[in-house]
């Protein structure tokens, strides 16, 4: 993005609800405020978003600043200058052997107390911390090919300082190696504007620091679902003419790329992505390839496999119902660009990546496929998902449509109702990626997440849930406010991997059961997506009632239409 | 070549100064603007360096607090390349 750019999109940020976000940093942070508010514009087009910066080379005092403010997030900047005034461009102390001696000292106690600021400002909001992007100035008397020991010590005490801040709960650490693969180092330092102005980037790296620490910061939705293609895709050759034994990929082979997209797979599903194929071969074929002993992703970690000769777009639509999510949700890759064309065509919303035929395109692809699926937190949940579609799947073969009561009582169905905080990393994932049954579609920052928590009365509930075909893990999530009496639920959201279980009946009844409220009121917005919610809902209360924003469920009403309930349930 | 320059011109002062009507592009000056202060003159600079593709040298702008000034100095630069 240029700076023009950056300008025009900040300055139209108009939105209803004003976003406080802070840049912290020792420098004049002028165009990498404006950078960070273009990108957060467009990552948030309905708030308007205000950058809150503090003082010229108070690094610290701006922390603390920050601390105080109802902000919902900061980015923090550090460069060698802020770790010691010595060690920057604008400073001209000397570079004798006796003060770069005492500059060690000085960069433990500023870390140590840096540590300390940052730590207490996440626990307020979540925090992106860049470390150093720009070299160290030519302050040793070795020659600039050669590293000094000083350099090297210094860089190992930063090095302890991240690794310590990064582990802390709500602060994220900006990778410097995706820094480095969008702004080179040698093109980062603005000396000119350093010692003009006290801003020592140029544009480029400015906008690369932008936009990289404001998706660390605000990270998008990770996509649930990945569908891949077998021939040439997941592997080099076409199995119908060479059959299981004949596609390849290994080094020995010239077909490594397809062993380094498998192992990639093989990640993704481990961090709880689902994985099918779609694939035009025979079905026999298929099954005995997957079958191999050095194939790099399991054969359980892979499911549906629609291998047939019909049209991609009708696996593709197959493989959706199975998994029940929405095909935005989705990554399909295959190498032929005319399968990708006829699958767009069908599910406008997945997103269709061609396998490439150059190993720089593959490096691409996986780095793609990373930035798609990249998660902070991998839950239990993560690992049963998969095992509970195939079960669902099975259930659904085996049984009609809608579930009988005899069926239900012999689940040997538990339920689970546990109270949460609001850092529960399960209860604030799924609330913000479940869109069908969701009360009202609303999401949530990490700082709104943590103010609602805080409201007076404020209760979070996670809901887990198991019968005799496995568990489901945390699968629900409830969340409002108990006054005396009344109580107010702004948060409800279940799995769809939970449907037809009656845990929704279940989960209300413990509401009133604990609340003792004689009746429940609802934050219900109805959205393009939350259809099951509405469904649930209509239950209980005609179709007119559902255009309201706030609905009131009785204890008599909801008795009246629950079903009879089976699960055991457990607090 | 000198209507493009200042048409170039007007484009980086569209976006430092959004709030400013166009018609007063050509008088306006850090003298009779209240919000062309330091960090405006820094973020005009940037833009004329991105707009005219050139690295801006501080030096060979100093004292170019207007519209006019600002034209004269990019004319010069533009007159050595």
């Amino acid at each position: 993005m240029r700076l023009g750019e950056a300008l025009r999109i900040a300055g139209q940020s108009r939105g209803e609800r004003q976003k406080l976000i802070h840049l912290l940093c020792g420098f004049t942070p002028l165009h990498l405020a404006t950078f960070i508010k273009a990108y957060l514009s467009l990552r948030f087009p309905n708030d308007s978003i205000r950058v809150g910066t503090g003082l010229y080379g108070d690094l610290e005092g701006n922390i603390q600043q920050a601390a105080n403010s109802n902000a919902e997030g900061a980015i923090a900047v550090l460069e060698w200058a802020d770790l010691d005034p010595r060690l920057g461009w604008r400073n001209a102390s000397g570079w004798n052997r006796q003060t770069l001696a005492d500059v060690e000292a000085q960069i433990q106690e500023k870390c140590r107390r840096l540590e300390a600021q940052l730590s207490a400002l996440s626990q307020r909001m979540p925090v992106a911390v860049i470390g150093p992007t720009l070299p160290l100035p030519p302050l040793s008397h070795l020659p600039p090919a050669q590293t000094s020991a000083l350099e090297l010590q210094w860089n190992a005490t930063l090095s302890d300082f991240l690794e310590r801040v990064g582990r802390q709960k709500g602060i994220k650490l900006l990778s410097a190696a995706a820094l480095a693969m969008r702004s080179a180092p040698s093109l980062r330092h603005d000396l000119e504007m350093d010692l003009q102005a006290g801003f020592p980037y140029t544009l480029a790296h400015a906008d690369a620091m932008a936009q990289l620490s404001t998706s660390c910061l605000f990270a998008a939705s990770p996509k649930k679902g990945l569908i891949t293609d077998l021939d040439q895709t997941l592997w080099r050759g076409i199995l119908g003419d060479v059959g299981s034994e004949g596609v390849s990929w290994s080094l020995e082979a010239k077909s490594h790329g397809h062993a380094l997209y498998q192992q990639m797979l093989a990640s993704l599903a481990e961090s709880g992505a689902l994985i099918a194929i779609a694939s035009k071969n025979d079905a026999g074929l298929v099954e005995a390839a997957l079958r191999r002993p050095d194939l790099l992703i399991r054969p359980e970690q892979i499911f549906p496999v629609e291998a047939g000769w019909g049209a991609k777009s009708d696996s593709v639509t197959r493989i959706l119902k199975a998994w029940n999510i929405a095909a935005d949700s989705v990554v399909f890759v295959d190498d032929s660009p005319m399968e990708l064309a006829e699958v767009s065509e069908k599910q406008p919303g997945i997103e269709c990546l061609r396998y490439p035929s150059s190993a720089e395109g593959l490096a691409l692809l996986l780095w793609q496929l990373r930035e798609r699926f990249g998660k902070a937190d991998i839950v239990e949940e993560d690992r049963l998902r998969l095992n509970s579609l195939r079960a669902a799947a099975q259930i659904e073969s085996d049984l009609p449509k809608q579930a009988s009561a005899d069926f239900l009582a012999r689940l040997q169905a538990k339920v689970t109702l546990e109270n949460v905080s609001a850092d529960h990393a399960r209860a604030f994932e799924l609330v913000n990626k479940t869109n069908q049954f969701n009360l009202n579609g609303v999401r949530y920052t990490e700082a709104e997440w943590k103010a609602r928590a805080s409201r007076p009365g404020a209760f979070l509930t996670t809901v887990s849930y198991e019968d005799r075909f496995g568990p489901l893990g945390r699968i629900a999530v409830l969340g409002g406010c108990v006054d005396e009496d009344r109580c107010f639920v702004d948060v409800w959201v279940m799995s769809c991997r939970a449907f037809s279980r009656h845990i929704e009946f279940q989960t209300l009844r413990q509401l009133f059961k604990k609340s003792r409220a004689s009746a429940v009121r609802f934050d219900f917005r109805p959205t393009e997506r939350n259809g099951p919610l509405q469904t649930f809902l209509g239950q209980f209360f005609p179709a007119e009632c559902l255009s309201s924003a706030t609905i009131e469920l009785s204890l008599a009403r909801f008795e009246q239409s629950c079903p009879t309930l089976f699960h055991e349930v457990i607090e | 070549m000198t209507d493009k320059i200042a048409e170039q011109l007007a484009r980086c002062f569209s976006l430092a100064f959004p709030q400013m009507d166009p018609s007063r592009y050509s008088t306006a000056s850090a003298e009779n603007t209240t919000e062309w202060d330091s960090v405006a003159q820094v973020t005009l600079l940037s833009l004329i360096g991105e707009e005219f593709g050139v690295e801006i040298n501080f030096e060979e702008f100093e004292g170019a607090t207007s519209f006019e000034a600002l034209a004269g100095r990019i004319r010069e630069i533009s007159a050595r390349a």
